[in-house]
């Protein structure tokens, strides 16, 4: 068994956990501060200020509107393989769990990238699980390099790699990468990773700034609301995300906040937030990070996606399959990572944004910039 | 007029009608090479008598930046550029160094090249002097709504331009598109203002209306502000004609 990991300093979110006593003064305060941090995130996620809840939304859609506009970027994932060696324990990709396996192969994947282009896309995020002989570091930089020929914005939700590798997959048209924390509270996060390379807290936390470093445009923060105190988790993604910001001010951060949903393996939320909480962060992490992009994926039901467009979240995925082979084969073989709560078609998503009052953008990006420096395949 | 954070196409054209703008600026990020329904150029085909002008924003530096001009201008077929550089994607400063090379390059390559840089009076000569054909400065960050708050170094960048100078990002109001007009700025650059508006087609009217108010102002002359102090009742110079008489 590894020794439980410990957290840095300038990760640790203790000094403002205090806010969690905060009294209606505090969240007030909060509410009308002009540099609102840490500390005014944690008031914000107490117990006092449920009675804000409107005055919050209020807040987290004007400054939506004000630094995004009218508008929901849309993205889409595509799975390309569910091989795994890890054991976490929340995950139905897990190395434990009983399910068909299996990796796109190169010319499957053109097939996938082809008939998800059909529906319009051109932000394409790519997802593996972790490295493995199956599916590598030099199979997603192949799979990168045909998405980068046909995208805009390609992506790539994966395990973390070396600097070096982040900057082979930016040289081949990868703009953003994504990595969960999942949670970052070390007791937690040893517990529930069981056994595999994710075990490794600090390897982990470390990746996103090896991929700005290594030139990556985007890195996505997050962690899996369920597994642990969201306050905790919370103050602690604000701090990851003023430390890289800080270090690396030339790439740009969004933040997503996936809640745990039903999977293969029936794991039950630790510290389960209910829509009404997750609503609060999404408001509260906008009212203190006005500028940074809001993603919420097909996991939420259709009613609370349509009601959370432009209240703080500016980008959102519709259409998605979790499955590998999910958007060209009809039958995919197996099963998805996790239950897709909004399972509309992007047509009929599209429809509701425009009915209120949203335009939903496809392309907000042009490969014209990865290929000024001399990369990628435009 | 900026084009991007429209609810839809339809409100996006109003709104550019309404405020009589001449120019208008498209993100090369946000235009299609294959025509779709949030493709900008289509819907901004349905103008007539409107410059085109791309811009670059979403570049991080001069290479990126001519390069995105260079396709801006085939795929609008318009010689204008608004040079937009901002490498930090949160508060979208421009950067005065890369924007500087950028826009030498483009000036001499034959763009009409309209930077948005930072109010800085001395940058302002150095683009002027590579060639640039219109100056734009911020009046403070972009989608902040703090208005002219650069309104000191505006007024040193008006005092020496050569050339046009539009006043780009952070107004909110069209009181500030006028006293922009007001204090001598040839223009205004806005969009989130009118985009984010509770109705954007009545907001854009009500900017063209700001800044026709404050050019007039501008042609008519402000009374003299002086230093404060109001004029005194009895001369203070009386004395001096006595000796003179």
């Amino acid at each position: 068994m590894t020794a439980q990991p410990r957290m840095p300093a300038w990760l640790d979110p203790s000094p403002w956990l205090d806010g969690r006593g905060a009294t209606p003064a505090d969240v007030e305060r909060a509410l009308g501060c002009d540099a609102p941090g840490p500390r005014e995130l944690a008031a914000l996620l107490s117990p006092a200020a449920r009675p804000f809840m409107e005055e919050m939304a209020q807040r987290a859609r004007a400054l939506t509107q004000r630094h995004f506009g009218r508008t929901i970027s849309m993205y889409a994932p595509l799975y390309l393989a569910n091989f795994c060696t890890n054991g976490c324990a929340y995950c139905g990709f897990a190395s434990d769990r009983v399910q068909p396996r299996r990796r796109l192969e190169p010319p499957e994947v053109e097939e996938e990238l082809a008939a998800l282009k059909e529906t319009g896309f051109e932000e394409v995020l790519l997802l593996t699980g972790e490295r493995t002989p199956h599916a590598g570091f030099d199979y997603l930089l192949e799979c990168v390099s045909l998405a980068a020929r046909m995208f805009h914005a390609v992506g790539v939700e994966a395990f973390p790699m070396t600097t070096r590798e982040y900057a082979l997959l930016a040289e081949a048209g990868c703009s953003g990468v994504t990595l969960y924390q999942e949670t970052y509270d070390p007791r937690q996060y040893d517990r529930l990773h069981r056994w595999g390379p994710k075990k490794d807290y600090l390897d982990r936390l470390d990746g996103p700034a090896r991929a700005m470093e290594a030139g990556i445009r985007t890195v996505g923060l997050g962690v899996l609301l369920g597994l642990s105190d969201p306050v905790f988790d919370a103050v602690c993604l604000l701090r990851h995300a003023a430390h890289l910001q800080r270090d690396h001010w030339k790439s740009g951060i969004t933040l997503s906040f996936p809640r745990l949903r039903p999977q293969s393996g029936n794991f039950s939320a630790t510290f389960p937030v209910d829509e009404a909480g997750l609503a609060r962060l999404v408001f509260a992490v906008r009212i203190v990070l006005p500028d940074v992009p809001l993603l919420l994926s097909t996991r939420e039901r259709p009613e609370f996606r349509d009601g959370m467009a432009g209240l703080g979240i500016s980008k959102m995925s519709a259409g998605s399959r979790t499955s590998v082979g999910g958007y060209g084969e009809a039958d995919p073989a197996t099963e998805g990572q996790f239950e897709v709560g909004d399972k509309r078609s992007v047509p009929d998503f599209c429809a509701m944004l425009r009915n209120r009052g949203l335009e939903p953008v496809f392309k907000n990006w042009d490969s014209v910039f990865r290929d000024a420096a001399g990369a990628g395949h435009g | 007029m900026g084009t991007g954070k429209f609810q839809d196409a339809e409100t996006m054209v109003g709104a550019v009608r309404a405020s009589g703008a001449q120019i208008v600026t498209v993100a090369l990020r946000r235009v299609g090479r294959n025509p779709r329904e949030d493709d900008m150029l289509g819907s901004l085909g349905e103008l007539k008598g409107i410059t085109l002008m791309p811009n670059t924003s979403g570049a991080r530096n001069a290479s990126e930046a001519i390069r995105a001009a260079r396709l801006g201008r085939e795929l609008c077929g318009s010689p204008f550029v608004k040079v937009e550089i901002h490498p930090n994607p949160h508060h979208l400063m421009p950067d005065p160094i890369e924007t500087f090379e950028a826009a030498t390059v483009l000036a001499a390559e034959g763009f009409v090249v309209m930077p948005y840089m930072p109010a800085d009076p001395v940058l302002a000569k150095r683009l002027e002097d590579v060639g640039c054909a219109s100056l734009m400065p911020l009046g403070s960050a972009i989608g902040s709504g703090r208005g002219l708050a650069t309104a000191e170094m505006l007024r040193l960048i008006l005092r020496d331009a050569r050339i046009p100078v539009i006043v780009d990002a952070g107004l909110r109001s069209p009181s500030e598109a006028a006293a922009a007009l007001e204090m001598g700025c040839d223009a205004v650059l806005v969009n989130s203002a009118v985009a984010a508006s509770g109705d954007p087609i009545a907001m854009a009217a009500a900017f063209a209306r700001a800044v026709g108010a404050g050019r007039d102002a501008h042609r008519a002359g402000l009374m003299p502000q002086g230093g404060g102090a109001a004029l005194a009742t009895s001369p203070l110079t009386a004395f001096l004609s006595v000796e003179g008489a």
